[in-house]
């Protein structure tokens, strides 16, 4: 049906029954699913964060206000930007004491600046782009551009982020606000990096995605509505991301990366939490949607034809078990093979580690613990349960029980986690000692 | 979550517009790179189609089309969402294109949140 909008034109909007779904719930779901390229026009326009989010807030409430009675415009996003343009512009007509913002603000907004609404739609990608290499911008914490990325470019709410990361509202709130300020400090600028930065500031921003993802993947224990599920969030920045980077391989290979973890969700907790390891996962319980997205993603990057980096390295491997119909048919040799380009991509104890358990499974026990050897005194692994459990477990494939014992129960006794201790435990039991 | 979005329509409508198709596609486009959709796709008519039913002890398969449908499924999207209200704005959005899209077309979305795997069955 036709219904006049607020402005008077008379463009077709949505009306909403009364009672199901609460117009309220709506609006805001319409809102939220806006924001970031909203926010992130605005920042364009004024380059200024917090006025870009207060500005944003306000065209909510106008929303909230005129929705109810209006209906839902045909173009909603197009509709906010309208609104909080002209309270931006109002605001700094008002404020005498702001004089001199408002002439920075005139001479920002340039002709070019202020596109008609339709053409405003090419330059949303870009917005968002530059908005997500602010809030990942190198002067902040790494747990800061989470919380801010989360915020500006997810769409979260303070208390949202601030449950994800169990930490108060409070707490959050002020890491927020300081973040924002650091970024005004340090001059931060709202820019597309050409050239080599960009290689580095993309990097950056890959890692704050992939931090969010496995802030998320290690707190899965136990069904937890309230919280929010990282894990999601970070596919959903790494899709956005995909979409607007194209030509770079790394960040398809981080996309192809979360969905192909993200396909095992399901799979790697028991009946009662307790953590199931990848050969012994139920396969049938790994979501196949998530792993032929995965596999795609992995194809793009691979196709752009430059160098494999850490994410389409880890990809590939993930590839490799998402591949396997069974555990027995995993190809541990082109696993071990990979490692090899990660391991020299990225040389970190971790992946010599992980390298060691591919090189046990496709060559051998005693090959793996070739590659281990050096590791003993390894200061980042020391403390941790991780060494002496895949030692333990290339021991007991060697045969050598006792010393497989010895070593598990030295990895039950350092890991922090009590369900992993319990299987650190049990493998103890199934040795034939 | 995740969703199933079921856009059910008369099929005797027609071929769309092609601005339907247009619109359409840029709207789905944007949904894949939002991340919000992740799998999406066309239904063949019900000509094709062919339902097999267990009634009074005996089982019946019957092909399309089916004189009693008045809507039937066209299209499927799937949809990670972290809210239902999220999953409906998408479907309002769909069916928004069309009202603008496709003079007098009725139809619409059928918003079904697909059950996670340790939810196990559940009655009707």
């Amino acid at each position: 049906m036709m219904r006049p909008a607020s402005d008077g034109q008379d463009v077709p909007s949505v009306t909403i029954a009364e009672g199901t779904p609460a117009p309220e719930t709506v609006i805001t779901a319409v809102w939220r699913s806006e924001s970031v390229r909203l926010i992130a026009a605005l920042v364009r326009i004024t380059r200024d964060l917090s006025l870009a989010e207060d500005l944003a807030q306000d065209a909510l409430v106008a929303a909230l206000e005129q929705w109810p009675g209006d209906g839902i415009p045909v173009t909603p996003g197009a509709w906010l930007l309208a609104v909080a343009k002209r309270r931006a512009v109002d605001q700094f007509r008002q404020s005498q004491t702001q004089r001199r913002r408002l002439t920075e603000l005139g001479h920002r907004l340039k002709e070019n600046d202020m596109p008609d609404l339709d053409a405003q739609v090419d330059y949303i990608e870009d917005d968002v782009l530059r908005l997500i290499f602010l809030t990942c911008h190198p002067v902040l914490s790494p747990e800061s551009r989470a919380a801010l990325t989360l915020r500006l470019v997810g769409g979260l709410t303070t208390e949202e982020i601030a449950a994800a990361f169990l930490v108060k509202s409070s707490t959050m709130g002020q890491r927020i606000s300081r973040a924002k300020r650091t970024l005004v400090e340090s001059g931060a600028t709202v820019e597309l990096p050409a050239g080599r930065e960009r290689r580095e500031r993309l990097d950056d921003v890959l890692a704050v995605i992939y931090l969010i993802f496995n802030e998320g993947y290690a707190a899965t224990a136990g069904p937890d509505w309230i919280r929010p599920d990282l894990c999601s969030e970070a596919l959903r920045l790494a899709r956005t991301l995909a979409a607007m980077v194209p030509d770079d391989t790394e960040v398809h290979g981080l996309q192809a990366l979360l969905e192909l973890q993200a396909s095992r969700t399901h799979a790697r907790t028991g009946t009662s939490g307790e953590a199931i390891l990848l050969d012994d996962q139920d396969r049938a319980r790994w979501d196949h949607l998530l792993i032929r997205r995965g596999l795609a993603a992995l194809s793009r990057a691979e196709e752009l034809g430059q160098p494999a980096g850490v994410y389409t390295l880890q990809a590939a491997i993930a590839a490799c078990h998402a591949k396997a119909r069974t555990a027995k048919e995993t190809d541990w040799q082109q696993i071990a093979s990979l490692y090899d380009l990660l391991s020299q991509a990225a040389r970190n104890p971790v992946v010599e580690v992980n390298r060691a358990v591919a090189y046990g499974r496709a060559y051998g026990p005693k090959a793996g613990l070739a590659i281990l050897a050096p590791l003993a005194d390894d200061s980042v692994l020391a403390g941790s349960h991780l060494l002496p459990s895949v030692r333990g477990d290339l021991l007991a494939l060697a045969g050598r029980s006792a010393e497989a014992a010895a070593e598990f129960r030295r990895a039950a006794a350092l890991t922090r986690n009590e369900r992993e201790r319990q299987v650190l435990l049990q493998r103890v039991e199934r040795l034939q000692l | 979550m995740r969703y199933m979005v079921l856009l059910r329509m008369d099929e005797s409508a027609g071929a769309p517009p092609a601005e339907l198709v247009g619109a359409m596609g840029d709207a789905m486009q944007q949904a894949f790179a939002s991340g919000l959709m992740i799998d999406a796709g066309g239904l063949a008519p019900t000509a094709q189609s062919t339902e097999v039913r267990l009634r009074g002890g005996s089982v019946m398969i019957t092909d399309g089309p089916y004189a009693e449908a008045k809507e039937v499924a066209g299209g499927y999207a799937i949809l990670e969402t972290r809210s239902h209200e999220e999953a409906v704005e998408n479907a309002r959005r769909m069916i928004a294109i069309h009202q603008q899209y496709w003079p007098g077309w009725e139809g619409a979305a059928e918003v079904r949140r697909i059950s996670e795997p340790d939810e196990g069955p559940t009655a009707g």
